[in-house]
C-alpha cells in the first residue's frame, strides 16, 4: 500500500453503522409479540390492572366512611351484620404506564459490539410490547441525570418514534441512578412499571438507583446488560487501568491470576445484584449481550412478567 | 583461567558504562500501556485484596533489573576471551598435506578419492583441540598451501573446498619439504599426510627428506582398488620431408592384475581417425604406430576405454593429446646460374614456393618481395637486411665469410671429410648419412664471433651458421658439385632443416608436454608474456623468457597459447605411470620416521569459553522471553 492510499484510507469517512431498527429488526417485534401472547394467552388483556384503588368493578377492600364519601359505596351489608359504616373500595382500571430507562453513560459504549445497542434493542422490545398491549410507554435516556425523555405515548404506531428516539441517544458521562431516578420520579406523575436498562455500572452502588425508584411506588424492574467478554481486559503486564467514564486510572502488573480474581469478583457482584433484587422483590434478569436476541427476550417477558 | 580479549580496565569500564545504562532505563518511569476497563471500582476491589501481588511485582522487577546486568555480565565477560589456564600450550601444530594429485581422482570408493580425502582432513578438523593448529596444503605437481596455520575451524572448512585433485604426477620430496619448513621452530608439530599412498621416494637434489627427531608423522589412507588401463605415451610427428604427412605412437598399459579388453580411438581436429580393439594382459602394455598418417592440421586426440565401454578407476589418463606444428608456407628465392641439385630440393616440399633469379636482377627481386630464404648458389649479392640466405660455396666481397688464406688456392681443403657434427643443432637432424659424404675441394673460411660451425672436417669448417645484418645464414662451404652430397638423403633434408631454423621451426618440436611440468613454448620474438587458455577455460598469463613462453600445466588438455598476434596450440598429458597405477600403496615410513594413524585433539570440542558465554546469556535471553509469552512472569 502506498502513502496516498494510506492517507486515502486513513481521512475517508467511517462507514455508515448499520440501522438496529431496521424492517427486519421490526419484523422480529412483531414475531415477538405475537409469540408472547401465545405463551401467556388467557392472561393478556388491552388494560391492565393498578393498585391504585378507584372507581373499578373488581372489589379491592373497605375503609372508614367519612363524611362526604359517596353513599352509594357504602356496604349495607356490612353496616347490617356489624353497624359498621365501611365504604366498598374498588381496584380502579386504567391503562398502565411504562417508564423505559435507558442507560446512556459511557461503561455502555465499552466493548465491540457494545452493550448500547443491545440495551436500545432490547427497549425497543419492551416498549413495543408495551405499545401493543395499549399501555402509555415512556422512555428515558439517564446517566447522572434525565439526558432526554420521550413522553409517554400508546399505540403500535407510535413504535417509529420510539426508534428515532432510541437512535437519536448516545452513550456519554458517568452513571449516578439514584441521581438519575429523583431526578425521573419528580417528573413523572403517573406511577407505573419502571424498566431500567442498564450495566449497573454505578460508583454510588446499583441499590441506591433501584431503591430510589421503589421508594417513590414504581415497580422497577431491572435489565441487567451484560458483556461476559468486559471480565477480561485482554492485555497483560504493566499496564493502566483507565475507567472510561471518569478516567480514574491505576498502574498494575496485570496477571493471568488478577485477571481470574477479577473474573470472581464479577461474578460476586452479579450475586450481590441478584441476591439484592430478589430480597426486594425486584424483578431482575441479566442479559447477556453475547446470546441471541430473540430468546433472551422472551425470556425477559417471562421473568419480568410482563405481560401478566 | 587465562584471558585473550580486552583487558580488565576496558571490560570493567564496559560493563559500567552500559550497566549504569541498563539500570537509568529501569529507573525512567515506565510508559505503560493504557487498558480501558468499564467499571474501575471492580478492579479497585481485585488490588486491594491483593496486597502481596504488589510486593511480588516489585521484587520481580528488581530480578529483572539483576537479570539484565546478569546477562550483560555474561556478554562481557565473553569479550574478555576466558579460556582454561594450560589448554593453550598443550596445542599442536597440524600440518596437513593432502595428496591431490590424478591418482587421486580415482573413483574406487563412493564418491571418489577426493570425497573421502576431503571427509578425512574434515574430521581431523572437527577433532582438533582447542588449541590445536592446522595448516593445509595439496600437494601434487607442486605444493600449495590451502590455508595459513590456524586454529579457526570454520576458515580450515573453508580452505578446505579449494582442495581439487590436478593431472599431474606428485613432488613429494617438494610437498614434505614444504612440511619442514612450516614446522620449523613450533613446538608439537605434526605432519599428517592424505593420500592414496603412491607418493615415490621424499628425495631431492638436496637429498633425503627427514623429519625432525620427535615430529610424529601420520598418514590417512585413501582408496580401495584400482582397476585402471590409461595411455601411457602420445606422440606425433611430421615428417620431415613430407609436412602433409605424420606418424603417431600410442602406447597403451594395462595397471591392473587381470586381463582387458580395450578400445583405443584416435581423433585428428575432433574427426575421427582410427579405432582399434586391442587386449592387454595383466600389467602389460602396447604400442602402436600408425604410419603415413594424414588428415590433421594441428590436434591430435586418443581415448581409451574398456570394450564393454565401461569406465575405469581413473579417467584422466583415459585421453591423450597431442599437436602437429603448424605449417606454413615459404617463399625461397634461388640465385644461381642453374644447379638441378639445388631446384630438385626445393621442389620437394609442397609448401616451398621457390623463384629463381640471376645475380643481376637478384637485388631487384629481393627488394621488391618478401623471400623467408634466398639461396645463394655459388655468387653473392647484397641482401636488404633480415634476409635469410643459403650460401653455397660463397665468394666475393658480399660473402658473410672471408676467406683464410692469402689466395683462395691457399685457403683450399682438399678431401676434407665431416669429423666434427653438432648433432643437438637443428640444422644437423636427421641427417644420417652426412658422415659417409665425399667433398673434394672445400674453402678454408675465417669465422667471426658468433658464427658458429655446426660441421666441420679437421681442416676447416663445412658448415656454418650465424648471423649477419639482422638476418640468419647458412653457409656450405665447398661447391655441391665437387662433392656427392647432392646424392645423399642429408641434402634435401639439410635444405629443409635450413628453412625450418630460419622459420624457427624447431625439429625437436614436442607434440605434448608432461603436466606439472614447466613447459617452454617457443612464441615470436618480441614479446615478454603470452596469454594462456587452459583446457577447463581458466585464463592466465605466462613470462616469456628467452623466447619461450614459460608456464606450467596442471591440467591434461589443449592449451591455447597467445603471444603478439600469434596464437598456438599446445597439449599437456598426464602420462605418468606412477600416477596411473591407483591401486592404493602402502606408506610406512617417510626415510626413517614411522608413520601411524592420526589422534584427536585432546578436547574433542572446542573450549572457547566465549561461545559458552554467550550460550548462556542467549539461554537466559529464550527463558525470559518464554516466561513473557507464556504469562508466567507477568
Amino acid at each position: 500500500m502506498g502513502l496516498t492510499d494510506f492517507f486515502r484510507k486513513s481521512l475517508a469517512p467511517p462507514a455508515p453503522k448499520e440501522d438496529i431498527f431496521d424492517d427486519e429488526f421490526q419484523r422480529k417485534l412483531d414475531y415477538l409479540a405475537v409469540i408472547s401472547r401465545r405463551l401467556f394467552a388467557g392472561r393478556l388483556r388491552a388494560e391492565r390492572r393498578t393498585k391504585k384503588t378507584g372507581s373499578g368493578i373488581e372489589f379491592a377492600d373497605h375503609r372508614q366512611y367519612n363524611a362526604g364519601d359517596d353513599l352509594r359505596y357504602v356496604d349495607w351489608k356490612v353496616y347490617g351484620r356489624s353497624e359498621r359504616m365501611l365504604l366498598k373500595l374498588y381496584e380502579e382500571e386504567e391503562d398502565l404506564s411504562i417508564y423505559v430507562l435507558l442507560d446512556c453513560s459511557e461503561s455502555m459504549a465499552y466493548g465491540e459490539p457494545s452493550k448500547f445497542d443491545h440495551a436500545r434493542k432490547l427497549a425497543a422490545a419492551m416498549a413495543y410490547v408495551g405499545l401493543a398491549n395499549l399501555d402509555r410507554v415512556a422512555l428515558l435516556a439517564v446517566s447522572t441525570k434525565v439526558d432526554k425523555t420521550l413522553p409517554s405515548t400508546r399505540g403500535k404506531g407510535r413504535i417509529f418514534k420510539i426508534f428515532d428516539f432510541l437512535r437519536s441517544v448516545r452513550p456519554k458521562g458517568e452513571t449516578a441512578l439514584a441521581d438519575a431516578a429523583r431526578q425521573f420520579t419528580t417528573q413523572q406523575k403517573r406511577r407505573g412499571i419502571a424498566i431500567i436498562v442498564t450495566d449497573l455500572y454505578d460508583p454510588e452502588g446499583f441499590e441506591r438507583g433501584i431503591n430510589a425508584i421503589r421508594y417513590r411506588k414504581y415497580e422497577p424492574m431491572v435489565i441487567h446488560v451484560v458483556d461476559p467478554r468486559e471480565s477480561d481486559p485482554g492485555a497483560r503486564g504493566d499496564v493502566t487501568l483507565v475507567d472510561v467514564e471518569n478516567g480514574e486510572s491505576r498502574e498494575i502488573t496485570l496477571t493471568d491470576g488478577m485477571v481470574k480474581a477479577y473474573k470472581e469478583e464479577h461474578e460476586k457482584w452479579r450475586k450481590e445484584i441478584d441476591d439484592f433484587c430478589k430480597t426486594r422483590q425486584v424483578p431482575y434478569v441479566a442479559a447477556d449481550i453475547t446470546k441471541p436476541f430473540e430468546e433472551q427476550v422472551l425470556y425477559l417477558f417471562r421473568r419480568l412478567a410482563l405481560v401478566e | 583461567m587465562e584471558f585473550f580479549g580486552l583487558t580488565a580496565g576496558q571490560l570493567g569500564t564496559l560493563y559500567l558504562g552500559v550497566g549504569a545504562a541498563v539500570v537509568v532505563l529501569y529507573i525512567l518511569k515506565l510508559r505503560r500501556r493504557q487498558v480501558p476497563v468499564p467499571f474501575a471500582k471492580l478492579w479497585k476491589r481485585v488490588l486491594i485484596e491483593r496486597p502481596s501481588s504488589a510486593l511480588f511485582q516489585h521484587l520481580k522487577r528488581i530480578l529483572s533489573l539483576l537479570l539484565q546486568l546478569l546477562l550483560l555480565g555474561l556478554m562481557v565477560f565473553a569479550l574478555a576471551d576466558p579460556r582454561f589456564k594450560g589448554l593453550s600450550r598443550a596445542g599442536r601444530n597440524l600440518v596437513v598435506l593432502v595428496d591431490g594429485s590424478a591418482s587421486m581422482q580415482a573413483t574406487d570408493v563412493p564418491g571418489g578419492r577426493a570425497t573421502a580425502a576431503r571427509e578425512a582432513v574434515r574430521r581431523m578438523i572437527r577433532e582438533m583441540g582447542s588449541a590445536d593448529r592446522m595448516l593445509l596444503a595439496q600437494m601434487d605437481g607442486e605444493v600449495t598451501a590451502l590455508s595459513p596455520m590456524t586454529d579457526d575451524v570454520a576458515s580450515l572448512e573453508n580452505a578446505l573446498k579449494d582442495y581439487a585433485p590436478r593431472d599431474t604426477g606428485l613432488d613429494f620430496a617438494g610437498a614434505t619439504r614444504f612440511a619442514l619448513d612450516a614446522i620449523r621452530g613450533l613446538e608439537r608439530a605434526e605432519v599428517v599426510i592424505v593420500g592414496d599412498g603412491g607418493y615415490g621416494p621424499a628425495r631431492d637434489g638436496a637429498g633425503e627428506v627427514r623429519l625432525p627427531e620427535g615430529v610424529p608423522l601420520r598418514h590417512v589412507a585413501v582408496g580401495r582398488s584400482g582397476r585402471n588401463v590409461g595411455i601411457s605415451a602420445f606422440s606425433a610427428r611430421r615428417y620431415p620431408l613430407d609436412k602433409t604427412r605424420y606418424e603417431v605412437l600410442v602406447e597403451v598399459r594395462n595397471y591392473s592384475d587381470r586381463r582387458e579388453e580395450i578400445e583405443l580411438s584416435l581423433y585428428a581436429d575432433d574427426a575421427p581417425l582410427e579405432v582399434t580393439r586391442m587386449t592387454l594382459e595383466p600389467n602389460g602394455s602396447q604400442q602402436r604406430v600408425l604410419r603415413d598418417q594424414s588428415g590433421a592440421n594441428q590436434t591430435l586426440e586418443a581415448r581409451v576405454q574398456f570394450a564393454d565401454r565401461t569406465r575405469d578407476d581413473l579417467p584422466a589418463d583415459d585421453r591423450a593429446y597431442a599437436t602437429l606444428p603448424a605449417r606454413r608456407r615459404s617463399r625461397v628465392l634461388l640465385v644461381s646460374d642453374g644447379n638441378l641439385y639445388v631446384q630438385a630440393a626445393l621442389l620437394l616440399d609442397e609448401y616451398i614456393e621457390s623463384e629463381e633469379a640471376t645475380v643481376a636482377d637478384a637485388p631487384q627481386k629481393m627488394r621488391e618481395g618478401r623471400y623467408d630464404l634466398v639461396v645463394m648458389d655459388g655468387v653473392t649479392v647484397p641482401a636488404p637486411p633480415g634476409t635469410a640466405v643459403l650460401y653455397l660455396h660463397p665468394s666475393g666481397t658480399d660473402s658473410p665469410l672471408e676467406i683464410d688464406g692469402a689466395t683462395p688456392e691457399a685457403a683450399e681443403i682438399r678431401r676434407p671429410f665431416f669429423e666434427r657434427i653438432d648433432a643437438r643443432h637443428p640444422l644437423m637432424r636427421f641427417m644420417s648419412d652426412i658422415e659417409d659424404t665425399n667433398v673434394g675441394v672445400a674453402t678454408r673460411y675465417r669465422l667471426r664471433e658468433g658464427d658458429r660451425a655446426v660441421a666441420a672436417s679437421a681442416q676447416g669448417p663445412l658448415v656454418v651458421v650465424g648471423q649477419r645484418t639482422g638476418g640468419r645464414f647458412v653457409a656450405v662451404t665447398f661447391d655441391l658439385r665437387s662433392s656427392d652430397l647432392p646424392l645423399r638423403v642429408s641434402w634435401p633434408v639439410l635444405v629443409i632443416n635450413t628453412i625450418d631454423w630460419i622459420h624457427g621451426e624447431d625439429p625437436a618440436y614436442l607434440s605434448s608436454f608432461k603436466t606439472g611440468e614447466s613447459w617452454r613454448v617457443p612464441v615470436p620474438a618480441g614479446v615478454d608474456r603470452a596469454e594462456v587458455e587452459g583446457p577447463d577455460g581458466r585464463r592466465s598469463s605466462a613470462p616469456v623468457i628467452e623466447g619461450r613462453a614459460v608456464l606450467r600445466g596442471m591440467r591434461a588438455g589443449f592449451y591455447r597459447v597467445r603471444a603478439g598476434n600469434e596464437a598456438q596450440i599446445v597439449a599437456g598429458n598426464l602420462t605418468d605411470p606412477d600416477e596411473s597405477r591407483v591401486a592404493p600403496r602402502a606408506f610406512a615410513e617417510l626415510n626413517g620416521t614411522r608413520a601411524t594413524a592420526p589422534i584427536a585433539g585432546r578436547v574433542g570440542v572446542r573450549r572457547e569459553l566465549w561461545l559458552y558465554l554467550l550460550a548462556g546469556a542467549l539461554a537466559i535471553v529464550v527463558l525470559e522471553w518464554l516466561s513473557y509469552h507464556r504469562r508466567v512472569t507477568v
